[in-house]
């Protein structure tokens, strides 16, 4: 090699450092714009919004409901906020890195010093102002649904933390799918298929079989173990730290996914899909 | 001598199994009908919805150690058309207490939400737990909490409609603008 | 001083061998053709030089990093990618304030860096509105000023006349040259347009399959194969076969008389491939001035290095 090659300089590693701590926020307060500013973003919320207000109508002009029905309606508005928060909140982690190569915007983006750690983190900060939005307009309903049954608080920090874990885990999910599939139609096509298996389970008539191999499994997915929690106590009055366990998978998803995300970044944020060694 | 020697030592040996037992019994724990059970109130007014905590003294004064027992809160609907859930009301119903030495006392609180508006009756079950008292019977049942629950509407269609309305109103004009503005740098 | 070294770099996908043992240099201020047919590997060149994809084999240096320090590489150039797509929802002055931030510059510096390119490619009058709005050559252009948004030491343009009209290739081609000259940054052009390479490079270096043909300047590339040359030769009519008999004395030329055109001989010959001393069409010349027949005109017509190109490619065969 040619002796003109430059060791790095001091100087050049704090730029580099700078860099990737500005470049992760330069991408997600870009990809916010595009999401909120130029994009659906705004679409989706107000459609969400729709479908909120049409529970809560329906709930509110039922004169029978009595007091547990509402606590279950509150339950059940929050439940919803969760599912469809969650839903964006994949669907758009999961166009984050496909749709970009689809598009032939990706490679400009790889030109960049920003590291491809930098550029996930600032896409999953991006995906989750998704689910921020949503449950900042879930807050109103829960108020005027719950402030009757003294509620209120309970259930807005209840969807803050345990919202925010299972959007979260699934953000991240949703970008390393995004990331290995060879195209955005086979990355929303998962993605969205493996939300319907982590869903359906809370939508059996009468929940989950009994025994301890069906509690195993509700345990074991994040978003049943985590809509558990959240009727345990708003509907079952559940002490807090009474079913913690409850939220071991949502954190695990969180972790494992959000590490695997951050550590194989180098290796899968590349220009095609799928090729090893690229 | 020896003969009557050896008869009162076969006499001995009989009855002594009998005189343990005896003595045993005579130190065997306090049937839990000794025990005793008062609430530190015996009336609650509340509203629908209303939290309230209800603390129970549960004291031993006999004599002798009691068994293990278990502490069961119970509500009772006085108003016929009201049908109670007690699971409902409060999530942690059963409580275990140790055994209580003589003259020993304990304590127990029981967070209620009143979740049906109407006439009620809360109450304590003690049972038996022990070894061999479980199951067994008598129950000691405290006096009852005399609870009335004022009915309140808690959710009304008027209640609720400026938020079903403002809220997807003001989010549709954002969309809207969005949109205009997108096509304004077109 | 040398800003890109690349030693027998190679990259394979799978079976499939893209780049095979590729070994170049290029200096500052250097403007390099990177020619090709399709499917060559000039694409993958540029990616692996980008850092975009990695070498299989191989090892390179760019404005003097060593390719184990990618991040320090992209720092200091500036690409144009050849199927670049653009965010059409973005204003073209928004795109280029966002890379440049992307390049570590403050949000005052990345909106002064983007007005500067925005006006010197052009696109001032219409930076606020859409991408999707723009022409192709248009949005050529932004690539352009996006490739020069962190003032980089080498460029990377990958056929950025494509799909341009002759007054948008000027225009980006006049755009390289300043590149190169006025920044002294060296650029890496690879284009199909062999008269843009003649135009603006002072290098050339021609891949097939994966592997380099040929390197050197135009001349030197062009001297490089034996090429068809001709030229057309007007004398007075009546010293028509002094001029002959001259010609007849240097070897290898072939004579024709011009249709209708009994004063013009068109002479063809073959240029062998780096000849040293007087070509074959000087000494044709020589010849007929030494039989003091004044010449009246004379054309001559290939060597060109489209030819070259053809010819080492047998692109041009048949």
């Amino acid at each position: 090699m040619s002796t003109s090659v430059s060791a790095p300089s001091v100087e050049g590693t704090q730029r580099a450092t700078r860099i990737d701590a500005q470049g992760w926020r330069v991408v997600a307060g870009q990809e916010c714009r595009d999401l909120w500013v130029s994009g659906r973003g705004p679409f989706l919320i107000f459609g969400f919004s729709v479908l909120l207000s049409g529970v809560t109508y329906l709930a509110a002009t039922n004169l029978d409901i009595n007091f547990l029905e509402q606590r279950e309606a509150v339950n059940l508005t929050l439940q919803m906020a969760v599912a469809v928060g969650v839903l964006v909140t994949l669907v758009v982690s999961a166009d984050g890195l496909s749709g970009e190569r689809e598009r032939g915007t990706l490679e400009s983006l790889l030109l960049t010093p920003v590291s491809r750690r930098a550029i996930v983190t600032g896409k999953l900060v991006a995906a989750l102002s998704v689910w921020f939005v949503a449950f900042v307009v879930t807050v109103p309903y829960l108020w005027v649904l719950g402030r009757g049954v003294s509620i209120v608080v309970q259930a807005v920090l209840l969807g803050l933390l345990v919202g925010t874990l299972v959007a979260l885990g699934l953000a991240a999910l949703g970008l390393l799918i995004s990331a290995v599939s060879t195209s955005n139609k086979v990355s929303l096509a998962v993605s969205l298929f493996l939300l319907l298996a982590l869903f359906a389970p809370t939508q059996l008539p009468s929940g989950l079989p009994q025994g301890w191999f069906f509690d195993v499994l509700a345990r074991l997915n994040p978003v049943t173990a985590a809509l558990h929690y959240i009727s345990a106590v708003l509907v079952s009055g559940h002490a807090w730290t009474r079913d913690l366990s409850y939220l071991v998978s949502p954190i695990l998803t969180v972790v494992l996914a959000g590490g695997a995300l951050i550590v194989l970044a180098p290796r899968i944020v590349r220009l095609h899909a799928g090729v090893s060694g690229e | 001598m020896r003969p009557l020697f050896v008869l009162i030592g076969m006499l001995l040996a009989l009855t002594a199994p009998a005189g343990l037992a005896a003595s045993s019994a005579a130190a065997a724990p306090v049937a839990t009908e000794a025990v005793e059970v008062t609430f530190d109130r015996n009336r609650v007014r509340t509203a629908l919805g209303g939290r309230f905590t209800l603390e129970t003294k549960i004291v031993n004064p006999g004599g002798a150690q009691t068994d293990p027992i278990l502490a069961h809160l119970n509500v009772a609907s006085l108003t016929s058309e009201v049908y109670v859930d007690p699971e409902d009301w409060s999530a942690d119903r059963s409580k275990e207490v140790a055994r209580l030495r003589p003259g020993q006392s304990t304590s127990l609180s029981w967070d209620i939400q009143a979740v049906n508006a109407g006439s009620f009756d809360v109450y304590v079950v003690l049972l038996p737990n022990g070894p061999s008292t479980a199951g067994e019977g008598p129950l000691v049942v405290s006096p009852p909490v005399h609870l009335e629950v004022a009915g309140r509407r808690t959710l009304s269609p008027g209640g609720v409609m400026p938020v079903v309305i403002v809220v997807p109103v003001l989010l549709g004009l954002v969309a809207a603008a969005a949109r205009f503005r997108l096509r304004g740098t077109g | 001083m040398i800003t890109i070294e690349a030693q027998q770099l190679t990259k394979r996908f799978g079976a499939r061998t893209a780049v095979e043992e590729l070994s170049f240099t290029a200096r500052q201020g250097d403007v390099v053709g990177l020619l090709g047919p399709n499917g060559a590997g000039k694409t993958t060149t540029i990616r692996l030089l980008t850092t975009v994809l990695t070498p299989t084999s191989g090892e390179f240096s760019v404005a003097g990093i060593p390719s184990t320090r990618p991040n320090e590489i992209r720092r200091r150039v500036g690409v144009l990618p050849e199927s670049a797509g653009y965010p059409g929802h973005q204003t073209g002055r928004d795109y280029l304030r966002y890379h440049a931030r992307l390049f570590g510059l403050a949000r005052s510096d990345a909106e002064r860096v983007a007005e500067r390119l925005l006006t010197q490619v052009g696109l001032d009058e219409r930076a606020s509105s859409r991408i999707s709005t723009y022409s192709r050559g248009m949005r050529q252009r932004l690539g352009i000023a996006r490739a020069l948004v962190n003032d980089p030491t080498v460029v990377f343009l990958d056929e950025p006349t494509l799909g341009l009209d002759p007054a948008g290739q000027r225009q980006v081609l006049a755009l390289v040259r300043e590149t190169a000259q006025r920044r002294d940054a060296t650029v890496v052009l690879s284009t199909h347009t062999l008269p843009e390479v003649e135009e603006v490079c002072s290098t050339v270096l021609i891949l097939e399959k994966g592997r380099a043909l040929v390197s050197g300047t135009v001349s030197e590339v062009t001297r490089a194969v034996a090429v068809q040359t001709s030229g057309q030769l007007r004398v007075p009519i009546e010293l028509v076969d002094r001029a002959r008999q001259a010609l007849a004395s240097v070897p290898g030329v072939v004579l024709e008389v011009a249709d209708g055109r009994p004063d013009v001989l068109t002479i063809s010959l073959t240029e062998r491939p780096g000849g040293r001393g007087e070509t074959g069409m000087n000494a044709a010349l020589r010849a007929v001035l030494s039989a003091d027949v004044p010449v009246l005109s004379f054309e001559v017509e290939g060597a060109r290095l489209s030819d070259a190109f053809l010819t080492m490619t047998g692109e041009g065969a048949g």
